[in-house]
């Protein structure tokens, strides 16, 4: 059963939790793990925060302080960026960005991947924690279902373009996605060369990083994720048609909604590895 | 403010058009496997003028609380659901431009409307574009999650996460996941 739902305004946005628990679990038992789960986030925040001038993250930016100094989660965080950055081709490159290095694509998932397993708990049969969009979930709502979550048409947003049944982790990235924060490594410049890419797997930082990667690259980068055990993508070009990995989750697709100009979409499955994308 | 104030009567005015275009439940056709070809097609046009929800009783919901929120589901009942319209306003919610609540009406465990309650960019002349835009499709999305009995959405919408965390927020207020 939904036993908790929870909102913590933190990282710039409001995360959401929500526990699913056996009927006979007490909240009592259960609050803690959330509290735990928020202080996790705010952590997160308080380290990695550029925008927060005194946050270890905006010292080690501007060379007051070296990694050394810096808490231990940032050598740790910057440690699986370059992971990420290597995984994805280089398409995701924190330190490509313009101002320095800067993990912000990478920490939300990060820390929603964090803050998401200190609710694993025999009482709790599922958790869900959703940092605008970003989602990190294990279990599912109930018996043997697992959670299913909708992904918004980057060409018709008021629809869902699909639904997805991913393993642990989804994130999506886009060009609809508020401000130009997309950045091509390889130019040096604001670029997408899809409308949205999400991409599933076992760990929403990595999901988070790829998904940007994915944005950026276009079709080259469903091969890149195929590369990578246990992760899938699927991208959504300008024109709506969709092109994903052949181990993607799709649980259902949606049909085009009867929006202004109701043009149809033809999407078809993208013939991987390394098929030429429209928009290359 | 004045010129938030404006936004708002616009987007509300959206909002109301969406509502009256599409009253039946998304369709979402189950079981397309990955590998399959797959061809999205358009359903016909809405057909305008569709008849509006069944008149409802509106309570007025708590007053928006700052500040995180926390809902606990008590132990099921076995109390039949209740079959009268509610309507609820979820917690006031920073989203990157300003300040914003959201109203939900429920019938039974049903979601029949979703309308934005306030909404204060502080007069920004960007996000007044964007959030006429974006705020009627965001109502249309929380109806379309509904029907396809899902979790969470996932996308690159900034402003979508205030809308949806205050709409989660109002339906915790009426009992409703």
């Amino acid at each position: 059963m939904h036993l908790v739902h929870h909102l913590e305004e933190v990282m710039g946005t409001v995360v959401t939790i929500d526990v699913y628990a056996h009927a006979a679990a007490p909240s009592v038992e259960i609050t803690p793990l959330v509290d735990r789960a928020c202080l996790l986030l705010h952590q997160a925040d308080d380290v990695f925060s550029t925008w927060k001038p005194d946050s270890p993250m905006s010292r080690l930016r501007r060379g007051e302080i070296t990694c050394a100094q810096a808490p231990p989660e940032v050598a740790e965080v910057l440690e699986l960026c370059a992971t990420a950055r290597d995984l994805s081709g280089g398409w995701f490159d924190p330190w490509a960005l313009p101002g320095g290095v800067d993990p912000t694509g990478f920490v939300k998932g990060w820390a929603a991947q964090r803050a998401l397993d200190v609710l694993v708990s025999p009482l709790v049969t599922g958790a869900i924690v959703n940092a605008a969009g970003d989602i990190a979930g294990f279990g599912g709502p109930g018996g043997s279902r697992p959670f299913r979550f909708g992904i918004v048409d980057p060409t018709a947003p008021g629809d869902l373009i699909c639904v997805v049944e991913p393993p642990a982790a989804l994130a999506t990235s886009g060009t609809y996605e508020r401000g130009a924060h997309l950045f091509d490594p390889r130019s040096g410049r604001p670029m997408a060369r899809v409308a949205s890419a999400s991409v599933t797997g076992p760990d929403l930082g990595l999901a988070d990083a790829l998904a940007t990667a994915v944005a950026v690259a276009g079709g080259d980068g469903l091969g890149v994720v195929e590369a990578v055990d246990g992760f899938e993508a699927m991208t959504v070009d300008f024109d709506g048609s969709m092109h994903w990995t052949p181990g993607f989750p799709m649980a259902a697709i949606g049909e085009a909604a009867p929006s202004a100009g109701g043009q149809g979409h033809d999407g078809s499955r993208s013939a991987l590895p390394g098929s030429p994308g429209p928009n290359r | 403010m004045r010129r938030a104030m404006i936004v708002m009567a616009a987007t509300v005015a959206g909002l109301v058009g969406v509502l009256t275009f599409r009253t039946t439940p998304a369709r979402l056709t189950l079981g397309a496997l990955p590998g399959a070809s797959v061809t999205r097609t358009t359903p016909p046009a809405a057909v305008a003028g569709a008849p509006p929800p069944p008149s409802s009783t509106t309570t007025t919901g708590a007053p928006p609380a700052p500040g995180p929120t926390t809902t606990t589901t008590p132990a099921p009942t076995t109390t039949a659901a209740p079959t009268t319209s509610r309507t609820a306003t979820g917690a006031s919610v920073n989203y990157n431009w300003g300040v914003m609540s959201v109203s939900a009406t429920v019938t039974g465990t049903r979601i029949t409307k979703v309308f934005i309650a306030s909404l204060d960019d502080g007069g920004n002349s960007r996000s007044q574009s964007i959030d006429q835009q974006s705020i009627p499709i965001l109502e249309q999305q929380a109806l379309q999650a509904q029907s396809a009995n899902i979790q969470g959405v996932s996308g690159a919408s900034y402003t979508s996460a205030g809308f949806a965390q205050s709409l989660q927020s109002a339906l915790g207020k009426l009992n409703v996941k």
